[in-house]
């Protein structure tokens, strides 16, 4: 994947309504661009196939 | 009793003495009070020190002790908790001076069950700016290490490390979002619990990471530690994700006997290149003395551990980022300039990056929690340094010095909130520059009491919760 761009990230700022100016865009680019690769490396078989659980759920009428 | 040593004994100890009316929370609270006035003038453990709250909570725990009414052993017990939730009556700032006019009407629910027992609010602990990130500079004082006052006690649980290593507490409670308090635990040479996801209600908590925020307690001894969680655990029906469990005595387990527990050490964390030899040496070292007192240990390998450190990041950073939505959209210079780059970068991390690392999040919880099936307990470093130097230049350098950051360093905390495993950091040596060094344990969801045995049965056997900081 291409890294962004600071125009890029300035963009994505304005889509979601941040104004992201220098000296912070430059590092800020540096970081998310870190963050997607660190994640998009990561390929594992089967992945595609897994339904994700952010937490686990106390089950419901139970004590235990 | 000199009132110059109470703060020097654990909560065992000085539980004993004030049952016994041989010492009353009233002289307990003023000892803790006084080595305050001494020290945190350097230490910056706290934010708030609820003075006279506490000097009239131990006014009324010496009263009812003296008719006959024993709540338990946190009766009359000063304690600390981080200044990220609420406590009726009392600045709440979780480090920020975004809020550092809110006094919230209510008790978080932690601190309601805390004054149950009988526990006194002593302060408001440290921490960096709403619980995430690098902070740089605290609006509240820089935190130290009381090791080495040129050294960070960790984060984000900063003061809730530092106030109990300090002896300025017996005991303080923190949040763990990713290592925010095994973290401060580790460096600052205490003992330090993330319990379960579910174990210990958040009602109450300005949240950082809603699916991997944990409260939990820091202590100078697996014994103390034990105790603090039995006072704030269980269900809470203002918290939905606390289980209905029931709370085992925790403290009423620790009898020293792990004689054929199955420890595994993972060895893709002992080789990490990120690992300082001399914590590599320490953690070894733990482990043999581990199998000398009745533990089986032995290695085991899962190599997908490494990559705890990039799955987690992007996962509480969008979560912190939308807790924060309307602060960072109407005023994001009121935070400290870390902060707001990373909550900048949070922000715009994109929806599939996100799912991603949520999908990753479950194979690692299923591959992680298959290792149960052979093992008690995994060990491994809490954090592969002893604590760094304060920091002093801002900002998170280039994308190569994040990407090594979230491959090394950050894989050691990340593991635990993953599966929503307990985890028990433990001191277990020091550097030869004398910082301190922690091991982690890591159990069984809602098996709290398997990591605290073993690492009760460690402490026992060795000395490390007896050194003192030279302040």
């Amino acid at each position: 994947m291409t890294d962004l761009s600071p125009k890029d990230v300035i963009a994505m700022g304005k889509a979601v309504g941040l104004e992201i100016k220098e000296p912070d865009l430059s590092e800020v680019t540096e970081v998310l661009n870190a963050i997607i690769e660190a994640v998009d490396e990561i390929n594992p078989p089967g992945l595609e196939n897994v339904e994700p659980l952010p937490i686990i759920l106390p089950p419901v009428g139970k004590e235990e | 009793m000199n009132k110059g040593d109470l703060p020097f004994l654990s909560i065992s100890e000085l539980s004993y003495y004030i049952y016994k009316k041989d010492v009353s929370p009233v002289e307990v609270v003023e000892a803790h009070l006084d080595r305050i006035d001494k020290l945190d003038s350097k230490l910056h453990a706290f934010i708030t020190v609820c003075r006279e709250d506490a000097l009239k909570a131990a006014r009324k725990a010496e009263e009812d002790i003296s008719r006959g009414i024993y709540k338990g052993p946190i009766h009359g017990i000063p304690l600390g908790a981080k200044d990220q939730w609420w406590a009726k009556g009392v600045l709440t700032t979780c480090g920020s001076t975004i809020l550092n006019n809110f006094v919230p009407n209510e008790d978080a629910t932690v601190i309601d069950k805390l004054k149950e027992a009988g526990g006194i609010l002593l302060g408001k602990t440290n921490m960096t700016e709403f619980a995430m990130g690098y902070t740089q500079h605290y609006p509240y004082g820089t935190p130290r290490n009381p090791w080495n006052l040129d050294h960070m006690p960790g984060g984000s649980s900063a003061g809730s490390g530092s106030a109990p290593a300090a002896f300025l507490c017996p005991a303080a409670l923190g949040e763990d979002t990713a290592g925010s308090i095994r973290g401060p635990a580790s460096y600052c040479g205490i003992v330090g619990l993330r319990p379960s996801v579910g174990r210990v209600s958040r009602y109450g908590l300005i949240g950082s990471s809603y699916s991997m925020d944990v409260i939990g307690p820091l202590a100078r001894t697996v014994k103390d530690t034990a105790l603090v969680l039995e006072a704030i655990a269980g269900h809470d029906p203002k918290d939905k994700y606390t289980w209905k469990a029931p709370v085992p005595t925790y403290s009423s387990m620790l009898d020293g006997n792990i004689n054929g527990q199955r420890i595994g050490i993972i060895t893709d964390m002992m080789d990490a290149p990120s690992l300082e030899p001399e914590v590599r040496a320490a953690v070894r070292t733990a482990a043999t003395v581990l199998e000398e007192i009745g533990a089986k240990v032995s290695e085991v390998s899962f190599p997908f551990i490494s990559n705890a450190g990039s799955i987690a990041s992007p996962i509480y950073m969008v979560e912190g980022a939308a807790n924060q939505w309307d602060n960072l959209t109407k005023r994001p210079d009121e935070y400290e300039r870390n902060m707001r780059l990373t909550y900048f970068t949070s922000a715009l991390i994109p929806a599939q990056t996100y799912y991603k690392a949520q999908r990753l999040r479950e194979l690692f919880r299923v591959g992680f929690l298959k290792l149960f099936e052979k093992y008690d307990a995994i060990l491994y470093p809490t954090q592969p340094t002893p604590a760094m130097k304060i920091i002093e230049t801002g900002g998170f350098g280039t994308k190569d010095s994040v990407l090594a950051d979230l491959r090394g360093r950050r894989a050691f905390g990340n593991a635990a909130n993953l599966v929503g495993s307990p985890s028990l950091s433990v001191p277990c040596g020091f550097s030869k520059s004398m910082l301190p060094i922690g091991m982690q344990l890591i159990g069984k969801p809602m098996e709290e009491e398997t990591i605290l045995k073993i690492g009760h049965a460690y402490e026992k056997a060795t000395e490390w919760h007896t050194m003192r900081p030279n302040l």
